[in-house]
């Protein structure tokens, strides 16, 4: 039978208990918070005394929401922090346990606690030992400082074994991200800044003001913080990204997941009283917390979620600076990022980082907070939130350089994103005519675009020209009224002329297959190597001419860009593929596209 | 023996030139060094190496860029060039040597799709 940890539940309440912690579950219960957020309220025994003053961190919410916590489940309380909240009483939240026998296999109470009753055991001395076994400091996650918070109580003189950095000016102790909560207001954190936003103002009804915001983290997590007006003026010209503070003081509520990133359920608003002191000692503060996502991963992710990235920047795109509906100027700048899965994504950065990025020698490249986007496939947006690492110093990007050297450089890379129309770029769905076919491209929910190179083998000159509205836009086919005018219904008008358009049937073949496709009025020209407007000329003077272009237009090939999708008509489907972009071969492109399949389908 | 223009030519970079002694080939390269008495020069390869061609007659005209040429490897490794075709780069499109050499090592590397050395031996 599993011996709990007896006195242990009085250390904890004194804020002496060590780590790893054997208690046994008595009772759980769900209270709604008044914001939503749902916490669960635990009691815990060690045998001898019981305490219903425990909480769940929200992080393990999913514990007690899987069943995992049940009464009379033995627990070992890995991590926690014991607070004061009002009136003296002390929460013990919970950061990190496990159970380790289940309510069934322990069959029942164990020993016979009593309620603790503050004051009824509390000596003035520090209790004996709260458990037989020594927390053991290896145990922690990290050589971090260990994340116990040793309790507030005045008469808690002597620093404990802990590597913890005291504070400059005494003040509180240092304590985990993790461990801050609106409920506890004395704490100093110990945390590097990893993104500081710009000053931004407001006007409105109320009047006028400035923010600015940060991120900061420490070994535990990460959390944001915002100040106004006064606190801009005091910290923001303090604070440099990159380096360690320590922070108190602040006022901690409940963060608004719309407009951070952060993961934290928490963030701080820097306030009169709140004090930011650099730090000198920083080597064991981690730069910045990542959780990166593969990009093979994308595709599996919800759309506008918000995500850390890691790739070769393979290709950049020149800056674009364009105007937006709201008359505001905007620079943005795309660039083509890679990783270890072979996947390629078009990630688009904004303002002043898409100016000054430098995508030279294809550095390594780690976003911290990019947005997924669903437009075009799958692309990400770096915005004003996220932060930008070139080059960073974390085995991630030395293990990705190493890859990319060795063979990353070499392979193609698939996107996840789809082509844009005119640049192109390297990264383009290939495939041939058969595998569009065998892989069903198009039967999905959404068009699928892919790129081949193929031969016209068919092109069918009947009915290709059609007589449109000639007015700018308008490309509606025109009703001919016998009088000399041409009628548009959609702009609701007779003209005197017309011109033409063409929507060509082509059928294209590889070595392999062959395929019916649609081309609209720049592919067939491009394919037919004439404009439309000479083509109704010849249509109309010189048949024998206009059937040459057609006859010298087959036996071409050239690199055509499809969408395709199943359409249905009268409940007949069938896959319609329309060209998108007829391009000529380079072969230069085109012999180390082959030379690479060949050399990957080889090491297969 | 039919004349060299006949028979299949293997096409060969430096490093591959050992292994075809006394055998007609097929060699790309750019001009290097050209003797001062025209009937010998170097041509590098794609992997950069360097390879030594002898003509039976000493060059016509100025040698440079890119050339073709077709020969019997000496038991030296030298190419006892029989004809040559410049590669012209001012048309546009220049030669690509380090592609060309890739692929020619896909030509070595694979056989079974390429086998052009069949005849050869046959």
């Amino acid at each position: 039978m599993t011996k709990l940890s007896e006195g242990a539940i009085e250390a904890l309440i004194n804020g002496t208990g060590g780590n790893d912690l054997v208690l046994q579950l008595m009772n759980i219960r769900r209270l709604e918070g008044g914001s939503g957020v749902v916490r669960w309220r635990v009691m815990m025994s060690d045998g001898r005394h019981s305490l219903s003053s425990f909480m769940l961190s929200t992080q393990l919410n999913y514990m007690a929401e899987e069943n995992q916590l049940v009464p009379n489940s033995v627990c070992v309380l890995k991590r926690h922090v014991t607070n004061i909240v009002k009136e003296g009483r002390r929460v013990v939240v919970i950061l990190e346990m496990d159970v380790i026998q289940s309510a069934e296999d322990v069959g029942g109470r164990i020993g016979d606690p009593t309620p603790y009753t503050e004051g009824a055991a509390k000596g003035p001395q520090p209790v004996q030992n709260p458990e037989p076994r020594q927390p053991l400091q290896t145990q922690n996650r990290n050589e971090a400082p260990p994340t116990v918070q040793r309790g507030f109580n005045k008469d808690f003189g002597k620093k404990g074994p802990s590597a913890m950095p005291g504070t400059p000016g005494g003040g509180s102790k240092v304590v985990p991200i993790a461990s801050l909560n609106p409920y506890q207001s004395k704490w100093t954190i110990r945390a590097r800044v990893t993104n500081k936003s710009s000053i931004r103002t407001w006007s409105n009804s109320r009047g006028d003001g400035k923010l600015f915001s940060m991120e900061i983290v420490d070994e535990s997590g990460e959390i944001r913080a915002t100040g106004f007006n006064q606190e801009v003026d005091k910290f923001f010209s303090l604070i440099e990204t990159g380096k360690v503070y320590y922070i108190s003081k602040c006022t901690l509520k409940m963060a608004n997941k719309q407009y951070t990133t952060v993961k934290n359920d928490y963030e701080m608003t820097l306030n009169g009283e709140s004090t930011i002191i650099p730090c000198e000692d920083t080597s064991d503060v981690p730069m910045m917390q990542y959780d990166f996502v593969s990009i093979d991963q994308l595709d599996s992710r919800e759309k506008d979620s918000i995500i850390d990235v890691i790739g070769v920047c393979k290709n950049v795109q020149e800056a674009m600076r364009f105007t937006t509906k709201a008359n505001k100027e905007v620079t943005k700048r795309t660039l083509d990022l890679m990783d270890m899965s072979g996947k390629v994504v078009n990630v688009t950065l904004w303002g002043e980082t898409a100016e000054t990025f430098d995508g030279s020698g294809q550095p390594i490249l780690a976003i911290k907070g990019a947005k997924l986007s669903d437009y075009g496939g799958r692309s990400l947006s770096a915005s004003f939130s996220s932060t930008l690492m070139v080059n960073p110093d974390i085995p991630e990007a030395y293990k990705l350089r190493g890859w990319y050297d060795k063979e990353g450089h070499a392979m193609e890379g698939q996107s996840v994103s789809e082509a844009r129309g005119g640049g192109g770029g390297g990264n383009t769905n290939w495939k041939t005519i058969s595998e569009t076919k065998t892989e069903q491209l198009g039967h999905g929910d959404k068009a699928d675009y892919f790129t081949c190179v193929a031969t016209v083998v068919y092109l069918r000159k009947e009915y290709c020209l059609y007589q449109a509205c000639p007015s700018q836009d308008c490309n509606k086919k025109v009703v001919d009224q016998h009088n000399g005018t041409y009628r548009c219904e959609k702009c609701d008008k007779e003209f005197p002329n017309f011109k033409y358009r063409i929507i060509l049937s082509a059928n294209i073949a590889d070595y392999g297959d062959n395929q019916w496709v649609t081309c609209f009025q720049e592919s067939a020209e491009a394919i037919l190597g004439q404009n439309t407007a000479y083509l109704g000329q010849l249509k109309d003077s010189n048949e024998a001419a206009y059937d040459e272009i057609f006859q010298q237009a087959n036996f071409n090939k050239f690199i055509f860009r499809n969408r395709v999708k199943l359409e249905t008509y009268n409940d007949e489907s069938r896959i319609k593929v329309t060209v998108m972009e007829v391009k000529p071969i380079d072969h230069k492109d085109y012999c180390k596209r082959l030379i690479m399949n060949i050399r990957s389908l080889a090491s297969k | 023996m039919a004349s060299i223009v006949d028979v299949p030519k293997p096409r060969v970079n430096c490093s591959m030139l050992s292994q075809h002694i006394n055998r007609p080939v097929c060699f790309v390269g750019r001009v290097e060094k050209v003797h001062p008495s025209g009937s010998a020069f170097t041509l590098t390869d794609g992997d950069g190496k360097t390879a030594n061609i002898e003509l039976n007659e000493p060059l016509e005209e100025e040698l440079s860029g890119v050339v073709e040429l077709l020969g019997m490897v000496s038991n030296k490794g030298v190419i006892m060039a029989t004809t040559y075709t410049i590669l012209r780069e001012d048309k546009g499109i220049t030669f690509d040597l380090e592609l060309y050499n890739e692929a020619l090592k896909v030509i070595h590397d694979f056989p079974q799709y390429y086998p052009f050395e069949m005849a050869a031996s046959g």
